[in-house]
């Protein structure tokens, strides 16, 4: 995607949003007191970023599109090319590391903290850094200890009732 | 009085406890500060879940510590290995990188370990002698003049984006509405809550600080694959003692450029959204014009260590000196202070210091001792910063992760603030990779509800909107948020467009226009120094002709 697109791509979501949020401050609650509307300071906001959108979809638009191969060096790690796979492998790590957070907070009322601190601290290891046995191990070792480690300073150092999860509550 | 409340706030500080918090505060902040990718906000925003069970002065000194440790941990990494620790130490390695490699690391540490404390020192006392003053002015300002400084705070810090303006304020414009969510502070009304009971409470900012920058800061560093399975040893970390006699030695000849370094960190933190990052790079530029020999920067040179390291641990001192006495974070580090501060329910104010004088003098206490663990633990944690430079930093990420996974929970005990640092993670990341910056957001977020309450106030006081224009302060501050969002534009079109010749000028006459409007002796006096400096530079312009500066360097060459 080149910076033009990417740009105007960006101004036009942000219009959109504003478009959206603005349409929602009229459903905030008027109240029968007070000078400042609770509406007011969001539209005012929304007004300076629907402003502020139109002159960056305005310069967007402008702006020359720069060569591809200009691009790729002015960006560095931009994604080669490749369509869907090559985005996808460009961008593996950050989104296996979004994959496997969200995997922890589902599994969060089930493991809780400990256990799901452990596999997920775990399993990103293996993940970015390779399954070899003795990465294995000293992935195991680390997650055991670090999140073990802060799980116990939260818990019995400061007295944080961390979720226990529905596997540990029995217990 | 003043004595009374220094030895109470002696008193929080010196107990074993906390001495022992703020050591491991210092340590941590060295490491974190030491390990490229990792930033000092990072670590300070890091630390933040640990303090909210603490007595208030023990975890601010804590925090204090981390963030002293962590502007001196960025040294190692720079002079060792070449590779900036932070951002604020980038112009360290110009000099301390070549003369470690000349055979002299334990000197280059040293003289960088002892300017960073000297510039600790210098700005410690400049916070404790500058907050007071400056709270006395702060208490002069009314709700008008309160939301024209937080709108100047937000346009300064866009405005550093430089060519990429528009995106500044556009992040910064974000980081206000994004505090909209939930109940209005004014009135208790539901906004943009879409019927979750989760977003009617609103994003908590601590989850949404931790999110948007070390969320999104390690997704960054983990994203080439390759490099993330490395480790600073592959980059060539070494082994040394740090010399500290001789650069004692070499420090004492060049003291100038130690208190000039100083003056121009904490000069660069008491502006909002200038950090570390401008100030070391501005006093080593500085230090390089006054030199009698600038050739020899980059070569490998004391002076070259001395001036960016002086700088950079002055910066905090300044930007603590605009949150303690104004409320408003001068930076991003500030900014995550500010939250602490929330926290244990203590709302910076001009009237913070007088109401709250032992937390107050707590916190400067705090630098104080931070600064001299800091000397004394550099020794240690260069073993220890040895050692981590052995761990491949995919491994350091995880972990980090983890303790976001805990730590962002630990804060309100809601599951909630959990998807907030997952959503505003994804945010900061994508924000960061289209080219917005992401202090303004931060600001914006940490402002937000400063500027709309200021804001209610001031409409309850009067819907008549014209005192924000026609009250002294508020016209200060407005007039100057005009010219730094006009100042990217002035250096892009500087030697190219004649208009660029007025810009100096007619900034210098609006600046002084709210000074003579604020009466008393000083100020009108401060007013007639700007109007004589702006008529200065007209008649500069006037003489030359209004050429551009170019041209007139011609001029100049020709006539010679």
């Amino acid at each position: 995607m080149g910076r033009l697109r990417q740009d105007t791509v960006i101004a036009i979501v942000l219009l959109m949003a504003c478009g959206i949020l603005f349409w929602s401050t009229f459903s905030i609650r008027v109240p029968d007191y007070g000078q400042l509307m609770p509406s007011t300071w969001p539209r005012v906001i929304l007004g300076a970023l629907t402003l502020l959108s139109v002159i960056y979809l305005i310069q967007s638009l402008r702006q020359a599109s720069p060569p591809v191969d200009e691009y790729e060096q002015s960006v560095p790690g931009a994604p080669p090319g490749g369509g869907l796979i090559g985005w996808l492998r460009h961008w593996r790590n950050p989104i296996w590391c979004f994959v496997m957070f969200f995997a922890y907070l589902i599994t969060l009322p089930w493991l809780g903290s400990l256990i799901g601190g452990v596999l997920f601290v775990f399993t990103l290891m293996g993940v970015l850094g390779g399954w070899a046995p003795r990465n294995v191990v000293l992935h195991a070792g680390l997650a055991l200890l670090t999140v073990g480690g802060m799980w116990s300073i939260f818990t019995y150092g400061l007295g944080v009732l961390l979720p226990a999860g529905e596997i540990f509550s029995p217990f | 009085m003043i004595i009374e409340n220094i030895l109470a706030a002696f008193g929080e500080i010196a107990t074993a406890k906390t001495l022992l918090l703020m050591l491991v505060g210092v340590a941590g902040g060295l490491i974190a500060g030491a390990i490229p990718g990792f930033t000092i906000a990072m670590a300070v925003v890091l630390t933040l879940p640990f303090t909210f069970g603490m007595p208030p002065s023990q975890g601010l000194a804590t925090m204090v510590s981390v963030l002293v440790g962590g502007l001196s941990g960025g040294l190692m990494a720079g002079i060792l290995t070449g590779i900036p620790g932070t951002p604020s130490s980038v112009a360290t390695t110009f000099d301390g990188f070549p003369m470690a490699r000349r055979g002299q690391p334990g000197l280059a540490l040293g003289i960088g370990v002892w300017s960073s404390f000297c510039g600790g020192i210098i700005s410690a006392v400049l916070l404790v002698t500058l907050s007071p003053q400056l709270a006395r002015i702060g208490l002069e300002f009314n709700p008008w003049d309160y939301f024209m400084l937080v709108m100047f705070a937000l346009t300064i810090t866009a405005s550093l984006a430089g060519q990429h303006l528009v995106k500044g304020l556009i992040a910064g414009v974000i980081g206000l509405l994004v505090r909209t969510v939930g109940e209005d502070e004014a009135v208790g009304m539901a906004r943009f809550d879409f019927g979750s009971d989760a977003l009617l409470q609103g994003f908590d900012f601590i989850a949404v600080l931790i999110g948007v920058f070390a969320f999104s800061q390690l997704l960054r560093d983990v994203r080439d694959p390759e490099a993330a399975k490395k480790s600073l040893t592959d980059r060539g970390a070494v082994q040394v003692k740090i010399e500290h006699m001789a650069a004692i030695r070499e420090i004492a000849k060049r003291w100038t450029i130690v208190v000039r370094s100083a003056l121009i960190g904490v000069f660069t933190g008491i502006l909002p959204g200038a950090g570390g990052s401008i100030a070391n790079i501005l006093a080593y530029d500085q230090a390089k014009k006054a030199s009698k020999h600038p050739e020899k920067f980059g070569t490998g040179i004391p002076d070259g260590i001395i001036a960016p390291e002086s700088s950079n641990n002055a910066v905090e001192g300044g930007a603590l000196i605009t949150l303690m006495a104004l409320g408003i974070p001068g930076d991003v580090t500030a900014a995550v202070m500010l939250g602490a501060l929330l926290i244990h329910d203590v709302i910076p104010s001009p009237t913070f210091i007088a109401e709250e004088p032992v937390l107050a003098y707590s916190i400067f206490i705090a630098f104080f001792v931070a600064t001299f663990m800091m000397l004394g633990l550099q020794s240690f944690m260069l073993r220890v910063f040895v050692l981590v430079t052995k761990i491949r930093v995919y491994m350091l990420a995880a972990i980090i992760f983890g303790f976001c996974g805990i730590g962002v929970f630990a804060i309100n005990n809601v599951e909630f603030d959990l998807w907030t640092l997952l959503w505003f993670g994804i945010l900061g990341f994508v924000m960061r990779h289209f080219g917005f910056p992401l202090a303004p957001l931060i600001l914006g977020v940490v402002l937000g509800n400063i500027a709309e309450l200021n804001l209610a106030r001031a409409m309850a006081i009067t819907t008549d909107i014209s005192p924000f224009f026609t009250r002294p302060w508020s016209l200060f501050f407005l007039t100057i948020a005009v010219f730094s969002a006009l100042f990217p534009l002035f250096q892009a079109h500087r030697s190219r467009f004649k208009w660029t010749l007025g810009y100096m000028p007619v900034a210098c006459f609006a600046v002084s226009v709210p000074l003579f409007m604020m009466g008393g002796i000083v100020r009108p006096i401060l007013g007639v120094i700007v109007v004589a400096a702006g008529g200065f530079v007209l008649w500069r312009r006037a003489r030359d002709g209004w050429r551009l500066p170019e041209a007139a360097g011609q001029s100049y060459v020709e006539g010679g």
